[in-house]
């Protein structure tokens, strides 16, 4: 690839003294660097050393024909753009040297301008194919890194689970040691659900993008959801001596939305809240509408998120990488599918953390109705408006 | 005196099961569990052999040790000790760096996958611990 600094390097085949000069003179005030050739196989020789980025040849010159430079120096870089002069111009020339892979043609005499017109498009063009296959270059290389990072994930508890068993089998002399074996079979146990979570997360993931995870639109009622899953998680919390409290409304809270896929978004963020807590810590979770907005808030005294990982918080696969931090089970998969669960609602997920202190995930919904139509006290003058 | 060997693995349950079998079969075994903590112990008790893993949840991970050790001054006493990388993936540096001129910088002397194929496992350590040792007396 060349230096994207160096201007780039023209070459100029053309029997014609005079021919080489001018164009030389031309490309050189234009900044570019310019070698000239008089003959075909000299030029070919050039091209091979001089790796240029554009090639103008003359199709009419002794020895090596015209036609026969544009393939060889397709030979040497594909990508190099040919421009072909020629002074007996017919449309057919032209057309067959466009067959061979020139890029255009300039038919003798020509103008300065013509000429610069002509490289400066030829140099466009190139510029712009250079710039997309290194793209797809790079798109293959995510995904095929992308396609490694998965099959890792899912082999990794898969490889735990059967390297236990294998030394167990191997060592059947250590079998004599029963707490041993009973540890090593609770944790193929752990591991196994660890891979079944994954497994679970991915397909959920798959099922948010493909769009079969919302299966309806109806009005939610987002409290009654927070409620349920905060209950759900009561033993785990104080297990890991984590209080769990709330700042809820006592009337429902309504959103247009799936309940499944509801479901899915605040159980991740309660179980985020707790598992990355720390012990005595608290998780408080608080909801609000106002102005034709829900906002619900989950905040939590945990671990927190040091300042450079948020953004990629919501990326597929993310995890925090720091050393000496203590490792927790996860997927890396939740957050991403929060947001694409958010997004696919017209909400707004965001997050703010302090590493050490703890974190605060707001998501915000619009909401179904004013909250005044469902019971509340609100301006009864806009309820009116809403009315007519 | 027992030979010492170096995990370095971010899965505790690997590392679990692979200190036993080694243990089970006569040597020392020291973990860690990151690139940084692996480095660092290198340092600190210079084992016969590094059995370390390419893909972790840490900051170094596996190429990123092996260039240390291989390339950094800091390391060069102990650039002779012989790494017998693990991962459960196939996944040469060929594959992870296709660009790279320095791929050679960081190929590792063996190559294997979990799980380990234990009596293999055992041979090419036994083996890379023999070299070890002979190339230091």
């Amino acid at each position: 690839m060349s230096d994207p600094v160096a201007p780039e390097m023209v070459v100029v085949i053309d029997d014609d003294y005079a021919m080489r000069l001018s164009c030389g003179k031309i490309l050189t005030k234009m900044g570019l660097r310019v070698e000239t050739f008089e003959d075909g196989a000299r030029g070919l020789t050039g091209v091979a050393t001089a790796k240029p980025g554009m090639v103008i040849v003359d199709l009419k010159m002794p020895g090596i024909s015209g036609m026969e430079v544009i393939a060889r120096v397709h030979e040497i870089d594909p990508q190099i753009v040919i421009v072909v002069i020629t002074g007996y111009a017919t449309i057919d020339t032209a057309v067959q040297a466009i067959k061979c892979g020139a890029y255009d043609f300039l038919p003798k005499p020509f103008l300065p301008d013509e000429l610069r017109l002509i490289v400066n498009r030829g140099l466009e063009r190139r510029r712009l194919a250079l710039e997309s296959q290194r793209y797809e270059i790079e798109q293959t290389m995510l995904k095929r890194r992308f396609v490694t990072f998965v099959s890792h994930q899912l082999r990794t508890p898969l490889a735990a689970v059967h390297q236990y068993l294998d030394v167990m089998k191997h060592l059947d002399q250590a079998a004599d040691d029963p707490a041993r074996r009973q540890e090593w079979l609770d944790r193929c146990l752990i591991r196994i659900e660890e891979l079944q979570n994954l497994i679970a997360d991915w397909l959920t993931l798959a099922q948010v993008e493909g769009g079969s995870l919302f299966k309806e639109r109806i009005p939610v009622d987002v409290i009654r959801i927070i409620r349920d899953i905060l209950k759900t998680y009561e033993p785990a919390a104080a297990a890991g001596n984590v209080s769990l409290e709330t700042t809820l409304p006592d009337h429902g809270v309504f959103l247009l939305g799936d309940r499944n896929c509801l479901n899915v978004l605040f159980d991740n963020l309660i179980t985020n809240a707790i598992k990355y807590n720390k012990p005595g810590g608290k998780v408080t979770v608080s909801a609000t509408q106002a102005r034709g907005e829900v906002v619900i808030a989950i905040a939590d005294t945990g671990v927190g998120i040091p300042e450079k990982y948020l953004p990629f918080l919501f990326g597929e696969f993310f995890r925090v990488k720091e050393d000496g931090l203590k490792k927790t089970a996860g997927t890396g998969l939740g957050l991403h599918i929060s947001k694409k669960i958010v997004s696919e609602m017209g909400g707004i997920i965001s997050v703010d953390s302090q590493a050490g202190v703890g974190s605060t995930f707001w998501v915000r919904f619009p909401a179904w109705r004013e909250a005044d139509e469902i019971g509340n006290q609100n301006d009864a003058r806009q309820e009116a408006s809403i009315d007519c | 005196m027992a030979a010492k060997v170096l995990l370095i693995d971010d899965d505790t349950d690997f590392r679990a099961a692979v200190k036993s079998l080694l243990e089970g079969h006569g040597y020392n075994v020291l973990e860690a569990s990151s690139g940084t903590e692996g480095l660092r112990m290198v340092v600190e008790h210079k084992p016969d052999a590094i059995l370390l893993d390419i893909m972790m949840e840490s900051t170094v991970e596996g190429y990123g040790v092996t260039h240390s050790l291989r390339y950094r001054d800091e390391y060069a006493e102990f650039s002779h000790i012989p790494i017998l990388m693990i991962s459960s993936i196939e996944e040469s540096p060929d594959e992870r760096f296709p660009m790279s001129a320095e791929v050679e910088m960081i190929r590792p002397d063996q190559y294997l996958t979990k799980p380990l194929d234990i009596p293999k496992f055992l041979r090419l350590l036994e083996k890379a611990v023999g070299a070890n040792k002979a190339a230091v007396v």
